[in-house]
């Protein structure tokens, strides 16, 4: 699936993850000024959609955007084996902050990743008590315009003196005001090493100095205990020693995350030497903590010792009634570590069925292949209980039963060259349909009835066979052998002649399984094509050579008599009906002119065929007169046909409720979020047309895409249309039926959920209940329901 | 007593918004999640009712926050909507910035940024005025909710539990909400039914 903002992340990315030394904020003013417009310009050709505020695009190319960070030491030099402090030093744009080490309901701590050489330690970060931002209804702990976080470092004993040490880190911090950015920084001292006490550094004695004087400390003469009070803490706090004073107002920062809830109220009770804070437990939070840290804040610019030097106190206080975790909660972390497993074993057992689709290499393609195979074969067999190719099969179980049993070997022989004759013209077909996509014509499955001259010659055809079957004329000099025709045992041609008229009428009615199994077959290679192609033809054939070689099948069968004869007319009406849907076919591509002309057509047919069962006697001149007759009216018929075939029909007649297909309408019905529904359809498809009598056009599914205010839109694929070719396409289908229904919204044209090719009105309310009601596109299912 | 709380602060918010604005409710786990109805970017609204009977994520958006940015530019997030969306779960992302602030655009530049980030959600709601996002206590974008398809809130919190806006930082991270659903969806307690949330603040009104 394509990822439309793919093309954009480049220039954005650089602002989140500005790496390389170009965007160090190192970079003079002159090259970042530039640096700066050239990434603008980028931004301004690459990213034309609206939105981004301008603050941020104005900061994309700076990696610390509003700040600047720096490292700096308390001391000028380093001695070996001794710990001193640095600081790094943020200076913040006016309105702007970074965070504290539990940032509050937003925001991110500051963090610094030290590049020290061997053998140097870091202390942690020792962070000055940070104020409150306050945005309603959310609270951060963080800084503004200046702060520093201090460190300790401890370098090796063996720093040999004279020599000097680079110190670096990458510091990582959120700057915000009403937005907020990441920034990032590379920081470096260098300090000399020598044997002699360090000296400090006048430059940032000051710095330091008051940075100390924001650091929480524990004061002797304080007691804070904390226990439980209902889901939240109680803070007591209590004064040990006359000399010290509670302050008027304090504040408490948590310094973990997830234990109290920021924005709430604190509440401060006064009694006597005792203050008493009510603290509100965090909503994120899971168990009570054993101990709460943090840090007690003077707010009343008084401090907690005797001197007011000390405004913040660092509060350390195990909370009565909780237990320190012990090996019992690490039990319990150990048991929703067992939980999560089967979980994580459904995980792999549900993702391997993927990895048999489509997943890992050459196995999963082959996989995918023989599942396709499967389906091709499932899907021949299904043609053979089609409407437009049971007319034929009834033919050949007429031939079974015509041979009453005479003739085993040529019984089996005539089901070998049927199922010969049935594989052929599948293969060809696939043959004709790859060279002619090949050639870049947008066909599909059933294409040959999208030409009006094809199927005028296919009614022709049947209607032949319906007045051969009625006894108007025979073909050939068997005149009385019945059950021969339509190629039975009549010899190996006859055969395959069968088997290929049975392929031809069955091209139509794309099958359930079929669709999916060609669909996929066309974006294979020739050879594979061939393949399943090939399989379609086998699994078409197969029932019939079972039944024509299946020894003792024909024992069953009724003697052969008079009633073949009946029969045989009997199954001429079943042709007849096949004409009258190839004419109404023929009707919807050429209009009612084109059909009164294939009218006719087959009335000259019939003539002829009259006039050559009157005088079949080729070897009399009455007989030879008809058959020149015949074939003069034969010409006719013809040329009626071809005469129809020619005409225009009204095609997309607008059937009441539904749109013409149009993918830029259905595109749009979408983007109004309306739910659409697409059948594709040809007047050819019989099962088509079946869906569409007895499912689709009902009044309760009628009423139910009214209730949803479902867009209809008939995708009329009787004629050739390449829009239609390219939907189905893109569906992963090369024939019709198909029916998709879009959910409507954003995104949900990628997302259709397709029907089965053969529906019941169950499947379609279903289908709508579950797509239009969860608002979420269901799985795409499309294998039909058995 | 949680339900008749629940149901307490549940009329309350089917109340007329006014006076609310400033506060904010932290909803509790176990409970009816808040009702709400919201447009989305199509004007369509949509109730949290019309999801019974199903699972629903509720994703806090702003496509301006780096935070969000690392998730969807990564894919993460729109990987994760597809994923629960093809197991049947409705997400709803909810932007409860308020006009002119950051993440907030009009229906129509919404659906453009939208179709920028590829987002695979069901439907982005807007919520300019935050009744929703504070009766959800949402504080930070992303912040993340499941609910099951009795309507209850079985997760509230972060996506995951490295609280950064870098993109590396996606890969490897422990999930929480697919922790939280794939627990609940499997009929199990959910083990982290709530996380502290990192992110952008949500750029409520005032």
């Amino acid at each position: 699936m394509a990822l439309p903002g793919i093309q954009h992340i480049s220039p954005r990315d650089e602002h989140t993850e500005p790496v390389g030394p170009l965007m160090n904020y190192t970079l003079r003013p002159a090259q970042r000024f530039l640096a700066r417009t050239m990434v603008l310009l980028a931004l301004l050709v690459t990213f034309q959609g609206p939105g981004w505020a301008t603050a941020l695009t104005a900061q994309e190319d700076d990696p610390n955007p509003h700040s600047d960070a720096w490292l700096v030491s308390e001391v000028q030099s380093v001695r070996p084996g001794e710990a001193f402090t640095v600081a790094v030093r943020f200076e913040l744009d006016p309105g702007w902050h970074n965070y504290w080490r539990n940032a509050g309901d937003s925001g991110l701590p500051t963090t610094i990743d030290w590049n020290l050489p061997s053998g140097w330690e870091a202390g942690p970060i020792q962070w000055p008590y940070p104020h409150r931002i306050v945005a309603p209804p959310l609270v951060d702990y963080g800084y503004s315009d200046e702060v520093a976080l201090l460190v300790d470092l401890t370098p090796p004993a063996d720093l040999s003196p004279g020599s000097s040490v680079r110190l670096g880190a990458t510091v990582n911090w959120l700057i915000c005001r009403e937005i907020c950015l990441p920034a990032r920084g590379e920081v470096e001292v260098t300090l000399p090493v020598r044997s002699t006490p360090p000296e400090p550094d006048p430059r940032w004695s000051e710095l330091f100095r008051d940075t100390r004087t924001h650091l929480p400390r524990e004061v002797a003469g304080w007691t804070v205990e904390a226990e439980l009070e209902g889901e939240g803490y109680r803070l007591t706090v209590r004064k040990d020693e006359q000399a010290l004073s509670l302050p008027d107002s304090v504040y408490f920062f948590p310094a973990q995350k997830s234990v109290l809830a920021h924005a709430a109220p604190q509440e401060a009770t006064y009694e006597g030497d005792i203050l008493r804070l009510t603290l509100s437990p965090s909503p994120y939070a899971q168990n009570p903590v054993p101990v709460l840290r943090g840090v007690l804040l003077a707010e009343d610019g008084s401090g907690w010792d005797s001197e007011d030097r000390t405004p913040a106190l660092a509060v350390e206080a195990p909370v009565q009634g909780v237990e320190p975790p012990g090996p019992t909660q690490e039990g319990t972390g150990g048991q929703v570590g067992r939980e999560a497993g089967p979980s994580g074993t459904e995980e792999g057992a549900s993702a391997s069925p993927e990895g048999l689709a489509g997943g890992a290499g050459q196995d999963a393609d082959t996989a995918t292949m023989a599942l396709a195979l499967v389906f091709a074969f499932l899907g021949g067999m299904l043609l053979n209980l089609m409407p437009c190719v049971f007319p034929v099969l009834s033919i050949k179980i007429l031939g079974v039963a015509g041979q009453g049993g005479a003739d085993r070997a040529a019984m089996r022989r005539d089901g070998l060259f049927f199922a010969l004759g049935v594989i052929l013209s599948f293969l060809a077909l696939a043959g004709v349909l790859v060279a002619l996509r090949a050639g870049g014509e947008q066909l599909g499955w059933g294409f040959q009835l999208q030409s009006p001259l094809f199927v005028a010659f296919m009614a022709a055809l049947f209607f032949a066979i319906g007045l051969n079957l009625m006894g108007v004329f025979e073909v050939g000099a068997s005149l009385t052998r019945v059950g021969n025709r339509a190629g039975l045992s009549g010899g190996p041609g006859e055969s395959m002649a069968s088997g290929v008229l049975a392929t031809v009428i069955a091209t139509p009615c794309t099958a359930p399984f079929m669709g999916a199994a060609l669909g996929f077959a066309l974006t294979r290679s020739l050879a594979e094509t061939l393949l399943i192609f090939g399989i379609l033809g086998v699994g078409m054939a197969l029932p019939y050579v079972v039944l024509s070689s299946a020894p003792g099948l024909h024992e069953r069968l009724p003697r052969p008599g008079p009633w073949m004869e009946t029969l045989r007319n009997v199954l001429a009406f079943p042709m007849f009906a096949t004409v009258i849907w190839l004419i109404w076919v023929f009707g919807q591509q050429t209009g009612i002119t084109g059909t009164a002309y294939l009218l006719s057509g087959l009335l000259f047919l019939s003539v002829a065929g009259w006039l050559r069962g009157r005088w079949p006697r080729t070897d009399l001149r009455s007989g030879r007169v008809a058959g020149i007759l015949a074939a003069l009216v034969l010409v006719v018929a013809v040329g009626m046909g071809i005469r129809g075939s020619a005409m225009e029909g009204a095609l997309s007649q607008a059937v009441e409720g539904w749109r013409p297909f149009s993918p830029e309408e259905i595109r749009e019905t979408l983007e109004a979020n309306q739910p659409v529904f697409v059948d594709f359809t040809a007047a050819w498809c019989l099962t088509c047309q079946v869906n569409e009598r007895l499912v689709l056009s009902t009044e309760d599914v009628q009423a139910a895409f009214e209730a949803r205010d479902v867009a209809l839109f008939k995708a009329d694929w009787t004629r050739q249309d390449p829009e239609i070719t390219a939907a189905l396409e893109e569906l992963g289908r090369s024939g019709v039926p198909v029916y998709a229904l879009y959910r409507g919204g954003p995104g949900s044209s990628e997302d259709p959920h397709l029907l089965p090719a053969v529906l019941t009105k169950e499947i379609v309310l279903r289908a709508l209940d579950e797509v239009l009601s969860s608002g979420t596109g269901a799985p795409v299912s499309s294998s039909p329901d058995p | 007593m949680r339900v008749l709380t629940s149901l307490f602060v549940a009329t309350l918010l089917a109340l007329p918004a006014e006076g609310l604005d400033a506060q904010m409710q932290d909803p509790e786990i176990g409970a009816p999640a808040p009702s709400f109805t919201l447009p989305d970017t199509y004007g369509q609204e949509h109730s949290l009712a019309d999801y019974q009977g199903q699972w629903v994520v509720l994703e806090w958006l702003n496509y301006g926050c780096p935070f969000v940015q690392k998730h969807y530019r990564t894919d993460n997030m729109q990987s994760l909507q597809e994923e629960y969306r093809e197991k049947g779960v409705v997400w709803l992302a909810i932007v409860s910035s308020a006009p002119g602030k950051q993440g907030y655009y009009p229906p129509d530049e919404m659906n453009a940024m939208n179709e920028e980030n590829a987002t695979k959600a069901a439907a982005v709601l807007l919520d300019p005025e935050g009744t929703v996002g504070r009766a959800y206590g949402a504080k930070t974008t992303p912040q993340m909710y499941v609910i099951n398809p009795e309507g209850v809130l079985l997760y509230n919190g972060a996506i995951d539990d490295r609280p950064s806006a870098n993109l590396s930082d996606v890969e490897g991270a422990t999930n929480y909400l697919v922790q939280a659903l794939e627990e609940a969806m499997a009929g199990e307690p959910v083990s982290q039914p709530t996380t502290q949330p990192y992110g952008c603040s949500v750029k409520y009104e005032g």
